[in-house]
């Protein structure tokens, strides 16, 4: 027990020495901070650009309808039209529930190809019929994507929501009506006029264009479905969670012999199937994240080793006495390596303040890029964008900065423990 | 999404009674003036004027755009509103090509590759044959009969014969891209003209009749010009050389066999 | 003069170890910058080229308004005299010849509206990447065969043929309008499916040989585009200007006009620059830590000989040659190390440029933009030197701090300091 008690004395004179050498040189160690600040701030908050840029471009994907898991018949993902349903939603729900728990939430839609019309035009889009009330907690849609009228009413019927750019393509205002053909669930062609009660913007001017949204009560009556669906999206608390969720309702709903018609299982896809564009954009943005932190700590590494190395330098007499004192060379290492460790924590912990605090900044507004819309839309990010910062990436900054630093310094270190008396006699 | 624009894809529904096809015809609520027609049943009676419960005819379009025109030759029958069938007989280039709508299907022969194809509904608002009609209003002929509600909202005299201008409105959910339409019918049941506006009230495009004279026993317009109104030098006219109404025609004239392989 | 030169660059050995460590610190950034420079503009070509040369080239000549309403009769009328003048322009590299029209194509159990267009089999894999995208079957041949009689071959989009299920050897009905209103009507047999990796085109697309296309749509000898690629990305400004000249001589209604691919493709040109701008602010935060990673030395190399400057000041030596013997100093210091980083950045740049970088990862968003499996860095003057001129910039700064400070050293303190 008193090793123990004696070796904590010991670490506890260590500790003051090493402080007291660090601000011997006030301004040196000053320099070298600001630099292991910058440093980790750069690192913290580049990093989180880079991250809130790739999650905002996966988020909106999922947003756009897709959710975090999607549910369809067997034939509806080669052929989405109304004809391939699922036909007993509600059995798919309660195995929803029963993988998930009672707090799950999930939502169904009708989605089907559509003609439009109006006197002037023609084109092709996208029919979305939705649970009025529920989708606008999983999708973009909503009363808050909104611009011009309003949105949908639970349940109603002849009423569409349009994207803005649609509108202006099919050259037609809100209050007109737009004329849809499409196959029902009977595969019969069946043709409806919808008046345009909403106007609605989205991220991608894409998405405007081909969604057309109404109520699925309007969308059941219109295509003959009696309560089918053709989708349901299932929402989860973190996009990461996806594929282990797919995986667990496939097998549930084929446990509870919940399938298609045609004895075919349902197709359960999470986001990462239904988008390998957004999850590409995903994994090699972790990987730029990686070797930024890499290449910021190679840059500062070598100040950090250079720094240390003019401390000892200077110290050379003192060193060479403590060692013809008895000072194990052990010790000497130990000493300087805590020099160099509370330069990196001080530094390291300025850095991260500092990178919470431009986060937390930005993180409001997010930096606006709609100048350059034409090239985000091309690429299919959207025109806003806020840092994103993990818990892993923290670690992983953190830990880059202070495991390599140590192993950086203990170069400096062995030297400085190898100061002979001699060498500390000659320096007078 | 691609769109096309629909100035090179318009029709009315008299050219398609002038097709020998339907067109749509509501029962309307009463006309205002006291011994004028009501207006549902006037236009009933111009249409039935016109198409008869069968007919049979050979006729002309010519199509015209800016620096081209072109003139093909063709034979129509019709059977009531929902059959039809139509088949070019010149230009050589042309000739055998036929278009078959029974209901709400269309087929399309071409005698070059030997084929019948059936148009998908997202083909149905294409032009017919490169004219201003589409197919769409072929197939959507016999739904316009529940689909407007008519008022007589003018009447006036023009040589010799009473001329009223009916107004038909769409009903709200019915399929029609139209926001609302005028015509000019005469009291001999005879229709002068149609007009189509949209639903900010502009004129889209504008059908007008002439050479009133003797067709198959009635008093018809030989000539229907279709013109867009937003393009003047866009038109198609039909031309009638001969009209025949029989009571009804063969069963097998409706059918693709017929469409493929004429036995006039 | 030279004494001070001498001077200066021995006071840069005096400590070795920390000059090396120094000099490693600007070499590092000066290395990353033209590396990752390098990388980005090398991209950008290779993301420009890849994706105009799916279809649209670098520059296409048509006929005005054809871009924006694609009528069939906005015709080229005299293809040959247009690639006349396009031959006598040696910055073009290849051209080719295309016309397409909208039509109803009909499989066995599906129709499908579709753009079918007419290329060249000889000269299109000149000017497209159409013929390397082709995932089953082959390319098109050309045949003189004109009667339709079901021997041409058709090079289908992939969820085109997944639409109409269709698979090779399976025959298209093709339907439309050709551009004297005739119908047009032919037979074709799927020989070749092609992926893009673009969902419009491959949804929409249906190639054919074009002397049948131009038979079976009443085209004559006219097109509907010439599509040329330059030997150069950076050549097509010039290219445009002097072709606009030649085409002055061809007159048709309606006139021609020439598209560049920034115009034939908009957003392409936005989207890099997006990353570019990005780009840079990682650049200027390296550079930052490096500045102050770097600036200890600088301070030390005034700081630790305070004495040995007071001794030079008090026998004659004024604060101003001595403040230039210390930017003297600074500077050779940091000419070292950015002449490394740059000897150093071009040897990795120009090692990749030749052996490129596997990025087959990413296809799916790679595909998006035309480049699959490999990426080359492209070093240029610009991409070697930018990168270190902002390094010299920024650490030179951080030079002048110490030897703006020897102005207020004074003699006496110094040589007392300890």
């Amino acid at each position: 027990m008193s090793d123990m008690s004696e070796a904590l004395a010991r670490f506890g004179v260590y500790l003051r020495i090493a402080w007291r050498n660090l601000w011997r040189n006030r301004r040196r160690t000053a320099v070298i901070l600001t630099a292991i600040v910058l440093g980790v701030w750069s690192m913290i908050l580049l990093g989180a650009l880079m991250r809130g840029l790739a999650e905002e471009m996966v988020e909106n994907g999922i947003r756009t309808l897709t959710g975090h898991v999607q549910i369809h018949a067997e034939r509806y993902r080669s052929d989405p039209v109304a004809a391939h349903p699922i036909r007993d939603p509600e059995a798919v729900t309660a195995t929803i529930r029963e993988v998930l728990g009672p707090g799950a939430r999930w939502v169904s839609r009708v989605r089907v190809p559509v003609v439009v019309d109006t006197a002037r035009k023609t084109g092709g889009a996208t029919l979305v019929g939705i649970d009025v009330e529920r989708e606008p907690e999983l999708s973009f849609i909503g009363p808050d994507a909104i611009v011009d009228g309003r949105f949908l009413e639970p349940g109603e019927a002849g009423a569409v929501v349009v994207g803005r750019a649609l509108l202006d393509e099919m050259e037609t205002e809100l209050g007109h009506k737009l004329v849809l053909l499409a196959q029902d669930a009977h595969d019969a062609s069946v043709s409806r006029a919808f008046r345009i009660v909403g106007v609605y913007r989205a991220e991608l001017e894409a998405t405007e264009k081909q969604y057309l949204f109404v109520s699925k009560e309007a969308a059941d009556g219109w295509l003959a479905l009696d309560g089918a669906v053709s989708e349901i999206a299932v929402e989860l608390a973190d996009h990461r969670q996806a594929e282990g969720a797919a995986r667990k309702l496939r097998a549930a709903l084929v446990a509870d012999g919940v399938g298609g018609e045609d004895g075919q299982p349902f197709q359960v896809a999470s986001w990462r199937e239904l988008l390998p564009v957004q999850r590409a954009v995903l994994d090699i943005f972790e990987g730029f994240v990686q070797l930024w932190y890499v290449v910021v700590f190679i840059a500062m590494g070598f100040g950090v080793v250079n720094t240390i190395l003019m401390a000892i330098f200077e110290r050379v007499r003192e060193l060479g006495l403590l060692r013809a004192l008895g000072m194990r060379p052990g010790a000497i290492v130990v000493e300087v390596l805590m020099e160099a460790v509370m330069m990196l924590l001080i530094g390291a912990a300025a850095g991260n303040l500092l990178g919470w605090a431009s986060v937390a900044a930005l993180a409001v507004h997010g930096i606006d890029l709609s100048a350059m819309a034409a090239g985000m839309e091309l690429a299919g990010l959207s025109r806003v964008v806020y840092p994103v910062v993990t818990r892993s990436d923290l670690l992983l900054a953190n830990g880059v900065v202070l495991i390599l630093g140590v192993v950086v310094s203990l170069y400096p270190a062995v030297k400085a423990s190898r100061f002979t008396p001699v060498e500390a006699m000659r320096q007078g | 999404m691609e769109t096309t624009n629909r100035s090179a894809v318009t029709t009315a529904a008299i050219a398609l009674a002038a097709l020998g096809l339907a067109f749509g015809v509501g029962i309307g609520p009463p006309a205002r003036a006291d011994d004028a027609p009501e207006a549902g049943v006037l236009v009933r009676a111009a249409f039935e004027h016109y198409r008869g419960d069968a007919s049979v005819g050979t006729a002309d379009m010519t199509i015209h755009r800016p620096g081209w025109e072109r003139t093909m030759a063709m034979r129509v029958w019709t059977e009531g509103d929902a059959d039809s069938l139509v088949r070019i007989t010149a230009p050589a280039k042309d000739e055998g090509n036929g278009t078959l709508k029974k209901g709400t299907d269309m087929w399309l022969f071409n005698p070059k590759v030997n084929r019948v194809i059936k148009l998908p509904p997202s083909m149905m608002s294409q032009s017919w044959m490169g004219s201003d009609f589409s197919n769409n209003d072929l197939a959507k002929t016999d739904s316009l009969v529940n689909d407007y509600v008519h008022e007589i909202h003018a009447t006036e005299s023009r040589d010799g014969h009473t001329v009223y201008q009916v107004r038909s409105t769409p009903k709200p959910e019915a399929p029609v891209v139209w926001g609302s339409l005028e015509l000019e019918i005469r009291d001999d049941h005879v229709l002068l003209a149609e007009r189509f506006f949209d639903e900010d009230g502009a004129l889209v495009k504008e059908l007008t009749t002439s050479e009133i004279g003797e067709l198959g026993g009635r008093v018809l317009p030989a000539t229907l010009r279709m013109q867009k109104a937003e393009s003047p030098g866009e038109w198609t006219e039909l031309h009638y050389q001969k009209l025949s109404f029989p009571d009804s025609l063969p069963e097998r004239v409706f059918t693709l066999t017929n469409l493929r392989t004429p036995e006039d | 003069m030279s004494i001070e030169l001498r001077m200066a660059w021995r006071n840069v050995w005096r400590n070795p170890r920390r000059t090396w460590l120094t000099v490693a610190a600007i070499a590092f950034a000066c290395l990353v910058l033209v590396f990752m420079l390098s990388f980005q503009l090398g991209s950008y070509a290779s993301m420009i080229d890849s994706s105009v040369k799916i279809e649209a080239g670098h520059l296409q000549v048509q006929a005005e308004g054809y871009q924006d309403d694609r009528e069939m009769r906005q015709v080229v009328r005299d293809p040959a005299a247009v690639e006349r003048a396009l031959s006598g322009i040696p910055e073009i590299e290849a051209f080719t010849r295309r016309a397409s029209a909208f039509a109803v194509v009909s499989s066995e159990d599906r129709t499908y509206g579709a753009l079918v267009i007419g290329v060249d089999p000889v000269h299109e894999p000149e000017v497209s990447s159409l013929e390397s995208l082709v995932r089953e079957g082959s390319f098109l041949s050309s045949t003189g065969s004109s009667s339709g009689t079901g021997g041409d071959g058709a090079l289908v989009g992939e969820l085109l043929a997944r639409n109409l299920q269709v698979g090779l050897g399976d025959e298209l009905t093709v339907i439309g309008q050709g551009r004297d209103g005739s119908v047009a009507a032919t037979v074709l047999v799927v020989r070749g499916i092609f992926s893009s990796g673009i969902d419009d085109f491959d949804r929409s697309a249906v190639h054919m040989p074009l002397a049948t296309f131009q038979e079976v749509f009443a085209m004559g000898d006219a097109v509907h585009e010439v599509v040329a690629v330059g030997r150069d990305l950076w050549d097509v400004p010039e290219i445009v200007r002097r072709l606009r000249g030649a085409l002055a001589g061809i007159s048709q209604t309606p006139p021609l006009v020439v598209l560049d691919w920034n115009e034939l493709m908009p957003g392409l040109l936005q989207s890099i620059q997006v990353d570019l701008v990005s780009g840079l602010i990682f650049y200027v935060a390296l550079i930052l830590v490096v500045a102050f990673s770097i600036l200890n030395t600088f301070l030390m190399a005034f700081l630790e000989r305070t004495r040995e400057l007071g001794v030079m000041m008090a026998i004659g030596t004024t604060p101003g040659r001595l403040g230039r013997l210390l930017l003297l100093e600074s500077l050779f210091l940091t000419g070292v190390g950015i002449a490394v980083g740059i000897a150093l950045g071009c040897a990795v740049t120009l090692y990749f440029q030749v052996h490129g970088i596997d990025v087959s990862g990413a296809n799916e968003l790679l595909a998006r933009f035309g480049i699959s499996g490999r990426m080359y860095p492209r070093l240029s003057v610009l991409s070697a030197l930018v990168g270190p001129l902002l390094v010299l910039v920024v650490t030179g700064a951080a030079a002048l701090y110490p030897a703006l400070k020897i102005r207020r050293l004074r003699p006496v303190e110094a040589l007392t300091h300890v």
